[in-house]
């Protein structure tokens, strides 16, 4: 039961005093303001009030009555309470809502924007590589970019007099003999294998681990070529490693990197210091396998190189190739984020403009 | 190598598609680039003779030829700058098609008011070719009047084999139909070489000497007599054509197909122009010359090999026969040199002199040493055949160091467990065998290879030749069982990845700029001779384009970005770039690299906005991008007043970490900035990243928040107008005692309300305790104390100060 059923019912016992009740109830519908709400509680619960004015009179009424008319005068009191702060809050609400509505906001308007920058793109495809590879079990190793004939080439079984330690490909820095190689020939790593040459003179496998950094060559500047460039290397040396191995690690990756959906091949090739050795291929983005300008018609799409170590290159550091077995891979970073991105020119990654650098 | 399919079905069969094909071959390491049909969707078109040439009347980039097609002349409108009289040239008649003309499309039409009837094309328009300079010009001896197919290898398959550089045998069209055979099951047949020698006794013909075994192991020579010199025949030449080879005459012509055919470069002497019929193999002599085929005079080096008469070099060995002795239209005796040469000699020679050919290329790659006699007699057999010369009898064959096999063993499970198959030893051996490599069976394969596979030495090479036939996609994947115990990034990478991070997320975007700089970079930022980024590392062989060293700064490829943006109408920068600085120790060394971070502001600060104005970037959003990303790190930066040559007075500072210089920051001096072709203020720092990650801390320790709110005051003071403001917070944190929490300077103040020369410095401080909420009156007390010490210090005088709450 309600405050106010209880007051009716309470009313019905002394009949007097319901036009006082009817008249206070009363006199609070009609209020439409804060003011007149406040005006109309004075009028009943203030000093001079018609409701206090009961409990004055109750001085005079016999006990028995007094107590039913101090009850009613409770009840009355109570609701008169309840109906102002219930007036009130409605009365407040509906202001509220008409002030919002005259301050209303174009939510349309462009919101302002904290400036956050953008990582190069080439940094966030080393880092995403970075990252599969991290979840596989690899650790991260750097190395120098300017470097000996002997890591960067020799202890990778480059044959002597092999182009690419010829003046055209390679960018030195010392070379007392421009035709003979020495391993003591200074150049601009041609790639990030020496890293992986340094890590195993090092250290005794099992080795996990991946070389992503920067590398040259001495190309002049065009759309397909820069002098520049990165690679993400990788290496796994352990017992029983083998070429199953390869092409399991590197299915995942290129899964990873590039979505499930692609297929991915791997065809026999020939790098100095892996064999057997083999190019990794996926298929084309863009035509999906079927054939198209990206992929020449193959429906494929070259992505790295890779191979099982060369007994060679393990002589170089000590390891016992009877032991341990291992395989090596290497991708362009800069041909990834082509492929992946769908960019034509290989400029754009050192141009830096940044209409470029704002869309990644 | 091109490869036509047409001359390879001569060697073995096969009946699968060529897509097929492409694709086994491209699967087993021999990839197919690029397919096509030579001058597919060719029909109507002629041999036909420029008769006459003369002007359009109409038209100055056009000319009127009037041209016989065989049955009669025509009047053809050609713009072909090679147009000449008496050439021969491809003719499509009216309702010719071609691949780049639908058909019937092809009409005789009126070209400015002149009758053209019948175009003729490029090599281009026939899809032979990429040429389009002019029309396709024929051999001389085409019959006027014969469909263009009968001239032109036209509807052969092409396949453009990338071939490794191991596989020199695959540079060969046997050596090609050898691996399909082994691909397909199919067998290899080989041209047949009988011959009736009746060009009398060889060794009364031409005599050989060899001075120098180590730079050639073999010399084979043949003879033939009586040649006449001819036009080729079509078959041999579409062939040539085919695999890119220019038609000559039937004798040079026929050195390059058997090239093309068994691998091995053949040279033709004109015998009778040989001194006393003799050839000797030997080094050059002293200042001795030659003018090879190319009608270059070269000095030869010592070291060069070369082919001599009794006087004299008469070819470079290996590389280019000489104009002396070449074959000509006179010529009637010919020697036919099939040699093995020194790979690495030809190699050394080759690259001193700049001259690179067929011939070397196959000799650096290594040749057959037992294929000299038998490519010598198939060239001999083809003279005979199709030059009418008589093949004298037997050849001339100096072998000083004879080819000695090697065997290897291979253990099949050793096979098994580097690729991870489970392939059984009988069909390993199966596999070498079709790849002509001999094989033994037993305990393990003894594997014999061939001696035209220079590539085949160790068990792994055999293992290699055993996967990629065996195939690549057949063998199971899976992954290693063990991993790396240092997987994951280390700490310094994951700082130097926070680093990074922290500035993208303070609105900096990262750029990857080259590693070269030109010293002249060096002069512009001002640097003196004695600092550091003067030591260079220089390149022997730069790059025109990209600078000469290898730069010692980050900086002049930071400004170079920001100017090419400004140029390109992107004024607001806030860049920065991680990346390595080269300093040099000596010329003998590898140099010091050192990893930088620089970082650059320019223009307005972050995106603009409708409602507000942008805000110019100035030296404290530099400074504090540097704060915030050492806070990201837990490291603590100080800055000090410094005059660095590249940036303004009094704009400019070192950057200290823990009392050690670590960099520098500033705003970038006019007269630089103004060098680097840019406009108006430009703020620049440049790192170094490794004391950074040093400094900072393993594992920050937990400082308890307190239950209590801080209490909250702030004051201003007023003091010398050049006194640093890091001092008087210096001062207010010594002075503050336990209570005080944190200091932060709100507001800087000159002018009317304060005297000439003095600044007001207002402070917001907390105080805090883990006791209980201070009073108003122990935070003033704190207050009091620091406003003595200020006072005290600097003369310091408050200016005002109150209570702002809990
Ligand atoms: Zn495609």
């Amino acid at each position: 039961m309600t405050l106010k059923e209880e007051l009716l019912i309470s009313v019905e016992e002394r009949p007097e005093m319901a036009a006082l009740v009817n008249d206070a109830l009363g006199a609070l519908q009609g209020c439409g303001s804060l003011r007149e709400i406040e005006d109309a509680r004075v009028r009943l619960l203030g000093k001079k009030g018609t409701v206090t004015s009961v409990f004055k009179g109750l001085a005079v009424l016999p006990p028995e009555e007094k107590a039913v008319v101090g009850r009613i005068g409770n009840l009355l009191r109570q609701v008169i309470e309840e109906e102002v702060d219930a007036l009130r809050r409605n009365i407040e609400h509906r202001e509220t809502e008409r002030r919002l509505a005259a301050q209303t906001l174009d939510v349309t308007l462009p919101g302002r924007r904290r400036g956050i920058g953008h990582r190069h793109l080439l940094a966030q495809v080393i880092e995403e590589a970075t990252r599969i590879f991290v979840g596989l079990g690899y650790e991260v190793a750097e190395g120098p970019e300017v470097e000996l004939d002997y890591y960067n080439f020799e202890a990778l079984n480059q044959p002597p007099y092999h182009p690419a330690r010829s003046l055209n490909d390679t960018l030195y820095v010392r070379r007392p003999d421009p035709i003979c190689d020495d391993p003591a020939d200074i150049m601009l790593r041609t790639h990030t294998s020496p890293v992986q040459v340094r890590v195993m003179e090092k250290r005794r496998p099992p080795l996990y681990v991946i070389s992503p950094g920067r590398a040259y060559r001495r190309d002049e500047i065009d759309a397909t070529h820069s002098a520049v460039f990165h690679q993400v290397e990788g290496l796994a040396v352990d017992r029983d490693i083998t070429l199953g191995h390869l092409k399991g690690t590197l299915e995942v990756f290129a899964h990873k990197l590039f979505g499930r959906e692609r297929d991915v091949r791997f065809r026999p090739h020939y790098f100095p210091f892996t064999e057997p050795s083999a190019e990794m291929d996926v298929s084309c983005f863009k035509c999906l396998g079927a054939g198209c300008s990206l992929c020449k018609g193959a429906g494929w799409l070259e992505i790295l190189g890779c191979g099982m170590v060369d007994p060679n290159v393990f002589g170089y550091v000590g390891y016992d190739p009877e032991e341990f077995t291992g395989f090596a891979f290497g991708m362009g970073v800069e041909r990834i984020a082509m492929l992946k991105y769908g960019i034509d020119d290989m400029r754009v990654f050192y141009e830096d403009d940044a209409r470029f650098l704002r869309q990644f | 190598m091109k490869v036509s399919l047409e001359w390879l079905r001569e060697y073995v069969d096969f009946d699968v598609e060529p897509g097929e094909l492409a694709r086994m071959l491209t699967m087993s390491g021999t990839a197919v680039d690029t397919m096509f049909t030579f001058g597919a969707g060719v029909s109507g078109v002629l041999v036909c003779e420029v008769l006459e040439v003369g002007p359009h009347p109409d038209a100055d980039t056009l000319r009127l030829a009037v041209v016989s097609d065989g049955t009669g002349t025509r009047p053809i409108v050609c713009g072909a700058p090679n147009l000449a009289e008496g050439m021969k040239a491809a003719l499509a008649l009216p309702g010719a098609t071609l691949p780049t003309v639908s058909e019937g499309k092809l009409e005789a039409v009126t070209i400015r008011g002149v009758r053209s009837e019948g175009m003729m094309v490029s090599g281009l328009e026939l899809g032979i070719s990429e040429d389009h300079s002019g029309i396709l010009e024929l051999d001389a001896a085409a019959s006027v009047g014969m469909d263009l197919h009968e001239v032109l290898p036209l509807d052969d398959v092409i396949f453009e084999l990338e071939v490794t550089p191991n596989r020199p045998d695959c540079m060969s069209m046997l050596g090609v139909a050898r691996e399909v055979a082994a691909l397909t099951g199919g067998t290899l047949r080989r041209p047949a070489l009988d011959v009736d020698e009746t060009g009398g006794p060889v060794f009364e013909l031409a005599k050989v000497f060899i001075e120098d075994p180590s730079g050639c192991p073999r010399y084979t020579a043949r003879v033939v007599t009586e040649v006449g010199i001819g036009p080729s025949p079509g078959w041999m030449a579409r062939r040539l054509l085919a695999s890119g080879l220019r038609p000559i005459n039937n004798v040079v012509d026929i050195t390059n197909y058997v090239l093309m055919e068994t691998g091995q470069p053949l040279h033709a002497f004109d015998l009778d122009l040989l001194g006393e019929r003799t050839i000797v193999v030997r080094r050059a002599r002293p200042g001795e010359k030659m003018t090879t085929l190319d009608g270059a005079e070269r000095p030869l080096g010592q070291s060069a090999l070369v082919i001599a008469d009794a006087r004299e070099p008469v070819a470079l060995a290996g590389i280019m026969g000489g104009e002396d002795s070449e074959v000509t239209e006179h010529s009637r005796n010919i020697l036919i040199e099939s040699a093995f040469f020194d790979p690495t000699g030809i190699m050394l020679t080759s690259r001193k002199l700049g001259l690179r050919t067929e011939a070397s290329a196959r000799f650096e790659r290594g040749c057959d040493p037992e294929g000299t006699a038998v490519a010598a007699l198939r060239a001999a057999v083809l003279m005979a055949g199709l030059a009418g010369g008589k093949v004298a009898e037997g050849d001339i064959d100096v072998y000083p160091r004879e080819f000695t096999p090697v065997t290897v063993e291979v253990r099949p499970e050793r096979v098994n467990r580097v690729l991870g198959t489970e392939i059984p030893a009988s069909e390993m051996a199966q596999i070498l065998g079709r790849l002509e490599i001999r094989v033994e069976e037993g305990e393990t394969l003894k594997a014999t290879p061939p001696s035209f596979r220079p590539d085949l030495e160790r068990e792994i090479d055999m293992i290699e030749e055993i996967a990629r036939i065996y195939g690549y996609d057949r063998i199971p994947a899976g992954l290693p069982a063990g991993a790396g115990a240092d997987a994951g990034l280390s700490r310094r990478q994951l700082l130097a990845s926070r680093i990074a991070d922290s500035l993208v997320s303070l609105g900096l975007s990262e750029v990857y700029l080259y590693s070269f700089m030109r010293r002249a970079d060096l002069d512009l930022l001002r640097v003196g001779d004695g600092d550091r980024m003067r030591r260079v590392v220089a390149l022997l062989n730069p790059l025109a384009e990209t600078g000469e060293v290898m730069r010692t700064t980050l900086l002049p490829g930071l400004l170079r970005a920001a100017a090419g943006n400004f140029n390109r109408g992107n004024r607001d920068l806030a860049l920065f770039e991680t990346g390595r600085v080269f300093i040099s120790r000596s010329v003998e060394e590898t140099p010091e690299e050192i990893d930088s971070l620089g970082v650059l502001l320019y223009g307005a600060l972050g995106p603009p906005s409708w409602s507000e104005p942008a805000r110019p970037a100035d030296f404290f959003d530099l400074k504090g991008s540097l704060e915030s990303l050492a806070g990201a790190i837990g490291v603590e930066l100080g800055f000090e007043p410094a005059e660095i040559t590249f940036l303004a007075p009094g704009r400019s500072s070192r950057v200290l970490l823990a009392g050690d210089d670590v960099g520098v920051a500033g705003q970038l001096h006019p007269a630089v900035s103004t060098a680097f072709g840019l406009e108006g203020d430009v703020f620049v720092a440049e790192l170094e990243i490794a004391p950074l990650l040093d400094a900072a801390p393993e594992v920050r320790q937990f400082i308890p928040v307190g239950r209590y709110p801080n209490v909250k005051v702030d004051i201003a003071v007023v003091v010398d107008e050049d006194l640093a403001a890091d001092q008087v917070e210096r001062r207010i944190l010594s002075s503050g005692g336990v209570l005080l929490r944190s200091v932060r300077l709100f507001d800087l103040y000159t002018g009317p309300q304060v005297p000439p020369g003095r600044k007001s410095l207002a402070y917001a401080l907390e105080f805090g305790s883990a006791e209980g909420t201070l009073t108003d009156e122990q935070a003033h007390a704190e207050m009091g104390r620091i406003v003595a010490a200020l006072e005290e210090q600097f003369g310091a005088v408050l200016r005002g100060g109150g209570n702002r709450g809990g």
